[in-house]
């Protein structure tokens, strides 16, 4: 009964990873969209005008979906009882933690989607063209879980990463517009959709936020290859 | 119980790095309208309170995220079992550990306090900063803290902790920073945990959004001095409720 | 499967965990046996390739281990159990298996499905197949544990405190279990409970404080406690001459054994003895040895 090392990519081996990274983490992009809406509802209920409303609907994809991409991204990558097992086997455990992320990514991505669908069939889409809508929310998607990633493997601790995570995504908030209105920080604003629409330099936005976002996952994805470098929760 | 929550809490050097890494994002994004901008013959107490206002923008955060799985913790260590066979209720334990790592995480913001206090003492010549900054401390940023630590502690419990963060996060910039003429929100009540009332008071002029028009119009009085106790006495008050309703899920979970 | 190890060390900030392990065996059963503290895991760890070392150099199968490719190619024949064996408790013992068997390159479904049903045969957990694991008790996990780690017949198994946390009847159980292992195979079992190793094992070697301090067979242990190994039973204080191994409540009073140099008592009787009297006098000199240098 010899072992024989073939693709590992098979779809039972996707679902088990499914189960590894949770319902929980799945459904978190859906259910904080669920508050977008709610919140969105109480906005119209109370009289807000439809551009605001617009704009509410469209944070939730630009702002909503990465972030909670992003949280549930370090409990991905630290949380695993069977670690020092994956680790003594002959895949990479980088490897093992990527086909987890994508499947998080994928459920995020399916949400979102479908989001923007319902928002294209029932006219209160305000992004770019139709086609052009995943820009909306893959590039800061992109930075915001690659930055999620490096502060994982290097702080080793889901505090340091969320808390990293929370501080950027609330200061962009709340410097809007002085992040927007700067030529040296505007490529990198996470919610300029949201905020200022897709006039002049949003395209080299989205350029850089993709460029930021896959050069942080690489220097992790480099950093977790290293033997025994999977980090775990901080020892507590 | 709380001696030993704190020490365990208070060791975490991700605590301390991530209180440190807030800490200088708040103090780089402050702007001109920031505390280290203040006119030379600023009060002390303006200054403290100024300083005090400034943490509690972005530094309770990491009390969340460091409480949020406080309790969900113990069960994934093996822990929980262990606790509920010691001759202590689920409301003490509850207790206990909440008190513990809330003065852990309260410890490092504090010392931000202190330091801004104490340099500002020195460059205004002034000592009075620095006799003011516990206070500010005590009513700007502890009622907060207590109300963030509370339900930080115990939603995950219901929700995840992964989901709380998420929700937490949302929630901060919606509860907190969003002004209620965008949409209805918390921001600018007594029930804002970022002490916006308090910190008008003490600072004499509107802080933030506090008592500004908006939605649930009864808990945007005037900000005074009756008004800033009122927002402490209610986030405090509402902070019990999570650890209460904490203490129940636990002693059901322990029978079940 | 031989393994071949040189100055190995590996320190972990100030502590130095291993301070310059040698270590030569090839095929069989073999045990290394030290205190807890003494290294054993962080030698268990780097031997599978969870744990890179500090310096050295450790050679499985004639693959170096400090290379990627040299790693990946012991792994694919590696089987190992932890010390502590995280599993996931929302699977059944059949899906954990299915999920590892999948992660060590077992495509074909239907072999890996009958290789599973096998293993769980033969660690006796065919009745709870598909029960889930939060259900199982430390000596049924321990048992899916081994199964995992027997996935496709590897040729080295490395094994880490397997009995620890066991109650009596788990332990002989794990111990038969371990001991129709070796065939073909090179096992080696790291623990500190002596029996473990006294029941299974052939050659041993002794850790002490990061450091190979023995290398031999397990009956030169025993050996060496040749003429030093008593019996006493007492109703009055212990013995305070030499180090007890046993102390067991008899009619009489206590029944001590003692390894000393001396007679512990002058009603004590020289007896045969086990693995643990010799661990325990190899541990005696090696003291006297490290206080007298």
């Amino acid at each position: 009964m010899r072992a024989v090392l073939t693709d590992v990519s098979s779809p039972l081996l996707w679902r088990y990873e499914s189960r590894r990274v949770g319902v929980a983490a799945q459904a978190a992009p859906a259910a904080a969209l669920a508050v977008t809406l709610l919140l969105t509802a109480f906005t119209a209920n109370a009289g807000g005008s439809r551009a605001d409303i617009e704009r509410l609907l469209l944070t939730g994809l630009e702002a909503v979906v990465p972030l909670a991409v992003a949280v549930a991204t370090v409990t991905v990558i630290t949380r695993d009882r069977c670690r020092e097992l994956h680790l003594a086997l002959p895949v990479r455990y980088v490897t093992t933690l990527g086909r987890r992320l994508v499947t998080l990514v994928g459920a995020a991505a399916a949400t979102a989607v479908i989001y923007s669908a319902a928002l294209v069939a029932t006219g209160w889409w305000s992004g770019p063209a139709a086609p052009a809508s995943p820009l909306v929310w893959v590039p800061p998607l992109l930075a915001l879980g690659g930055l999620a990633m490096i502060l994982t493997v290097v702080g080793r601790s889901v505090v340091l990463a969320s808390s990293g995570v929370a501080a950027t995504w609330l200061a962009q908030q709340l410097y809007a517009a002085s992040l927007a209105s700067h030529a040296g920080s505007r490529p990198f604003f996470l919610f300029l959709t949201s905020r200022y629409g897709t006039g002049e330099g949003w395209l080299l936005n989205r350029f850089a936020l993709t460029v930021t976002g896959l050069c942080l996952l690489a220097v992790a994805v480099t950093a977790l290859s290293r033997p025994g470098a999977a980090p775990g929760e901080e020892e507590q | 119980m709380i001696r030993y929550e704190f020490l365990m809490q208070i060791r975490k050097r991700s605590l301390w790095i991530s209180m440190g890494l807030l800490a200088v994002i708040t103090v780089l994004g402050q702007g001109d309208a920031g505390p280290r901008y203040l006119p030379d013959d600023a009060s002390a107490r303006v200054v403290a309170s100024s300083w005090a206002f400034l943490w509690s923008l972005l530094l309770p955060i990491v009390a969340g995220m460091v409480l949020a799985d406080r309790l969900v913790r113990d069960d994934r260590l093996g822990v929980s079992r262990l606790l509920e066979s010691l001759p202590t209720t689920a409301t003490t334990r509850v207790m206990g550990r909440f008190l513990g790592a809330l003065a852990a995480t309260a410890t490092p913001i504090f010392l931000a306090t202190v330091i801004a206090g104490g340099a500002e003492s020195i460059s205004r010549e002034d000592p009075a900063v620095l006799l003011w900054t516990p206070i500010a401390f005590g009513l700007v940023l502890l009622p907060g803290l207590v109300f963030v630590g509370a339900f930080a502690m115990v939603v995950p419990l219901l929700l995840t902790a992964p989901l709380f963060r998420v929700l937490f996060v949302g929630y901060w910039f919606w509860g907190n920073m969003l002004g209620p003429s965008y949409m209805p929100s918390l921001a600018g009540t007594l029930l804002t945990p970022v002490g916006d009332y308090t910190a008008s008071w003490l600072l004499g002029e509107r802080a933030l959004y506090a008592g500004a028009d908006g939605w649930l119009q009864l808990l945007r009085p005037e900000p005074n001095g009756v008004t800033a106790a009122l927002s402490v006495a209610l986030l405090l008050g509402v902070g019990l409720i999570p650890l209460l309703v904490g203490s129940r899920v636990l002693a059901r979970r322990a029978t079940a | 499967m031989d393994i071949t190890i040189r100055n190995l060390r590996r320190r972990f900030g100030k502590v130095e965990a291993l301070r310059g392990v040698d270590l030569e065996l090839s095929g069989g059963m073999f045990g290394l046996l030290g205190a807890n503290g003494a290294g054993k895991t962080t030698l268990m760890r780097i031997i599978a390739g969870v744990l890179s070392p500090t310096s050295g150099q450790v050679l499985i199968g004639g693959h170096d281990m400090s290379t990627r490719q040299g790693r990946v190619a012991v792994q694919r024949r590696l089987g190992y159990l932890p010390q502590d064996l995280g599993l996931y408790p929302d699977l059944t013992a059949v899906e954990f298996l299915d999920y590892i068997g999948l992660l060590k390159g077992l495509d074909d479904r239907t072999a890996r499905r009958r290789q599973i049903a096998e293993l769980l045969e033969v660690v006796g957990l065919s009745d709870v197949a598909n029960r889930k694991l939060k259900g199982f008790s430390g000596g049924m996990r321990r048992r899916v544990g081994i199964a995992q780690a027997l996935l496709g017949d590897p040729a080295l198994l490395v094994v880490d405190e397997p009995t620890a946390g066991l109650d009596p009847q788990e332990r002989i159980r794990f111990r038969t279990l371990l001991a129709t292992l070796p065939g073909r195979r090179t096992v080696l079992l790291s623990t500190h409970v002596v029996e473990d190793v006294a029941q299974t094992c052939r050659e041993t070697a002794v850790m002490v404080d990061g450091r190979i301090v023995f290398t031999g067979a397990v009956s030169d242990l025993v050996r060496g406690a040749e003429g030093v190994t008593w019996e006493v039973v007492t109703s009055g204080p212990p013995p305070t001459v030499g180090e007890i191994v046993s102390a067991v409540s008899d009619a009489g009073g206590t029944r001590y054994r003692v390894v000393s140099v001396t007679p512990p008592d002058p009603a004590a009787i020289p007896v045969p003895p086990s693995l643990e009297d010799g661990y325990v006098a190899f541990m005696q000199g090696a003291a006297a040895g490290r206080s007298s240098a």
